[in-house]
């Protein structure tokens, strides 16, 4: 005779777990931190997640970032991938723990973190460090959620095109302004058998973005664009589905990345090479390029002996202004509410977001992207890179500028824009249909609360 | 002094002998759960609880963060409306019938081509295993690098294979069927070489040629073998995910997604939890139903394992 588990039992065992699965499906979220005074520091450790694209960054960062930082509290870092960061966190998040001091891919994903109760406000730490006078107006504004100071920008961002000055002077060309200049330039690469505009989202499908956030803000311009995102025109308004027709147009032809299907397989470096080598003639790109390209060019020793230059991106409509300057924060911080040390994670992230001693230092070292601080020519030493500090004196006194997608869309529009941008230009779906989708989905989280507040076309000021 | 027992004795010695048996029977169940108890254990927390949850939460909106608020069956009305849902799974069902066909036929006559070979059979058995034991993202990324445009097969015919929507999915599928295929050659090799080889000779005798022994001799008895292998083909079909992820991430322009990598993008690119377990409750299903048709036929049909 064998032992048996008996049909009884095992339905007794199922009922048990499933009853134990669905006490946990219904939980509540935590109530959110209401921080109407700030938390004192304690000796506890902050914990930090976070990510670095080489071992040189994240060198720079433990030396200069978590060693040299002198707070109440002492500082570890995990570094994660950047594939994997977000998910682990979101799941360290769900459990109840994870880093004092949480990194987010952007303003689009906050408020899914807020709703769920993981982010401690920060009105109150937002008085003490006096942030508002220390980062620009709209950079607090696109971290509020409902009225409230959830986040702060870690990083920030325009698009930018970029160029090889040898290449171009060599080939008779400049960077253009305008869309005749611009259809001329990529033409006359084409003509050339070479590549207008180097491209490719095989190791980033979200690169789409780059140029449909271009193409928006260049073509049916800033005011259109805050009138959409403000609720006030449609997504299927004849000038947002002029832009996306024109880019679909300008991708058919070849102008990004050589073909349709090149795009698709183009990796970064292979874009980095084409772009160095003079394969292709330009790149269109967000500034975080900035401390990519030099390893391909003669800056980085092992590159291909021209330089690189950066404009604006061109202008595609007569009605835009041809320094339109693509706003973005690439990551955006916050507080853990469950922090054992909140007031110790505030002291580190003020440090880690307004020291600009310490951020200028690592923007002429590694070329890093700082967060939207106010920065001045002062600031920096005679070594900075004149690229880079061009970018970061200039972009504060921007008189006009764009939304980036990944900064003032919300997050589901984002992701629907990215993933169905590729059938539009494969022709499986139409630009009105995709429009269309665009401001469905849009519509809906609008209606959620879940659009970012985002600063009004007039400009930065500076 | 007799030898026969009281009835006393008889009695006592029956109790005895009784109550041994009894002990070792409660014992065995004893062991036997003490046995099982951390498998059951393992296996509540690790595939019966969420495999409810997944459940429960597919009648929920939950984003993967924070609380779900019950829909009721709204994500699945969506998700059967949804045409990249659809595209999925007729992807899922062509990756089936061709992983059912192809890889399946290579690794039964290949297995029947090393069975008659003698020499150089272990070398040639290792060069089509060794796919399978790589890991796939090596793998992946070295078929990546010959299928590139501008290297390799692509360039040397013109083709770009995973930036055209009309190679892609092929292209995907091929490079998988490499990696998978030796392992299917294997199985069945050591199916093969467990059949009778008087069957063999007697046939040889007959004078049937090798297909004819082929088709009536070697494929009757590996049968439960390829019944076996033709349901995991069926399940694992619906459960890939690396090499398309590896690939194309599903692209371009959806071209490869699959019901696997639809789930991840819709859990963790879309932050849509709710929606993503939904679909792996349907892929739970089509499992099921695939398990369940193969346990029909197999009673119908009366056919051992």
């Amino acid at each position: 005779m064998h032992p048996r588990l008996t049909r009884r039992s095992l339905l007794s065992l199922t009922a048990l777990t499933g009853a134990v699965g669905l006490v946990g499906c219904g939980k509540s979220p935590a109530p959110p931190v209401t921080s109407g005074s700030v938390a004192s520091p304690n000796s506890t450790p902050v914990q930090y997640w976070t990510f670095f694209q080489d071992k040189k960054n994240e060198d720079y960062f433990r030396e200069h970032f978590v060693k040299a930082y002198s707070g109440p509290a002492p500082v570890e870092i995990t570094v994660k991938s950047t594939d994997t960061i977000d998910r682990l966190i979101q799941t360290a998040l769900a459990a109840g723990k994870g880093p004092d001091v949480v990194l987010t891919p952007g303003p689009s994903y906050v408020p899914a973190y807020d709703k769920a109760g993981y982010l401690a406000e920060l009105d109150a730490y937002a008085k003490k460090f006096g942030w508002d006078t220390k980062f620009a107006g709209w950079s607090l504004q696109a971290s509020q959620i409902d009225g409230k100071l959830i986040s702060l920008p870690a990083s920030y961002e325009s698009m930018a095109f970029y160029f090889s000055p040898e290449v171009l002077d060599k080939e008779g060309l400049k960077p253009p302004t305008n869309r005749g200049e611009f259809e001329n330039f990529c033409d006359t690469a084409l003509g050339k058998g070479k590549i207008p505009l180097a491209a490719g989202n095989a190791d980033w499908k979200a690169a789409n973005e780059w140029h449909i956030t271009v193409f928006l803000d260049h073509y049916a311009g800033p005011k259109a664009v805050y009138s959409a995102l403000q609720g006030e025109t449609a997504w299927t308004d004849p000038i947002f589905v002029e832009a996306i027709s024109l880019l679909k147009g300008y991708f058919q032809k070849g102008y990004f990345g050589g073909s349709v299907s090149s795009y698709f397989t183009n990796t970064f470096p292979t874009v980095y090479k084409q772009l160095a080598t003079g394969q292709a003639f330009g790149m269109i790109s967000g500034t975080w390029e900035m401390a990519n390209l030099p390893t391909y060019f003669a800056d980085g020793g092992s590159g291909s002996g021209t330089n690189w230059g950066w404009t604006t991106c061109p202008s595609f409509h007569t009605d835009v202004p041809t320094d339109v300057w693509d706003l973005g924060i690439g990551a955006s911080i916050a507080l853990n509410a469950k922090s054992p040390n909140l007031g110790g994670a505030a002291d580190y992230l003020n440090f880690l977001t307004t020291d600009t001693k310490t951020i200028t230092a690592a923007i002429e070292a590694v070329s890093m992207q700082p967060p939207p601080v106010k920065l001045s020519t002062a600031d920096f030493t005679a070594k900075a890179d004149e690229r880079i500090r061009r970018l970061y004196t200039e972009l504060p006194k921007a008189q006009n500028i764009g939304y980036t997608t990944w900064t003032f869309y919300p997050q589901q529009t984002e992701t629907y824009m990215i993933q169905e941008f590729e059938k539009v230009i494969t022709n499986k779906t139409s630009v009105q249909d995709y429009c269309a989708g665009i401001n469905d989905q849009f519509k809906k989280e609008k209606a959620a609360g879940k659009v970012p507040v985002a600063p009004k076309p007039a400009g930065l000021g500076g | 002094m007799s030898a026969q027992p009281t009835r006393a004795q008889s009695q006592a010695v029956s109790l005895v002998r009784r109550r041994p048996l009894q002990v070792r029977l409660r014992d065995l169940r004893v062991s036997g759960w003490l046995f099982l108890t951390p498998l059951i254990l393992l296996n509540a927390v690790v595939v019966l609880i969420p495999s409810i949850e997944s459940v429960a939460y597919s009648f929920t909106d939950w984003t993967g963060l924070g609380a779900a608020t019950f829909i009721g069956l709204d994500n699945y009305t969506k998700m059967f409306g949804n045409s990249d849902f659809q595209s999925a799974l007729v992807h899922n069902v062509i990756w089936t019938a061709f992983f059912l066909v192809v890889p399946m036929t290579l690794g039964l006559f290949g297995a029947y081509a090393l069975l008659r070979i003698k020499r150089f059979a272990v070398a040639f058995r290792t060069i089509y295993f060794v796919p399978y034991i790589v890991a796939s993202v090596v793998n992946a990324s070295i078929w990546r690098v010959l299928l590139s445009p501008d290297m390799g097969l692509g360039r040397l015919l013109g083709i770009n294979f995973l930036g055209e929507t009309r190679w892609a999915f092929f292209s995907v599928m091929i490079v998988n069927t490499w990696a998978w295929w030796g392992f299917l050659l294997v199985m069945f090799l050591a199916a093969m070489q467990s059949v009778n080889p008087s069957l063999y000779e007697a046939a040889e005798i007959d004078g049937a040629s090798s297909t004819r022994q082929f088709f009536s001799i070697t494929l009757p008895s590996i049968r439960p073998t390829l019944m076996f292998l033709g349901l995991m083909t069926i399940i694992w079909s619906f459960l890939t995910f690396d090499y398309v992820y590896i690939l194309t991430q599903g692209g371009p322009a959806g071209s490869t997604e699959l019901l696997s990598t639809l789930l991840y993008r819709e859990a963790f690119t879309n932050l849509r939890a709710g929606y993503a377990s939904a679909i792996g409750v349907i892929m739970a299903l089509i499992s099921a139903a695939a398990v369940v048709s193969y346990l029909w036929v197999r009673h119908a049909k009366d056919w051992e394992m």
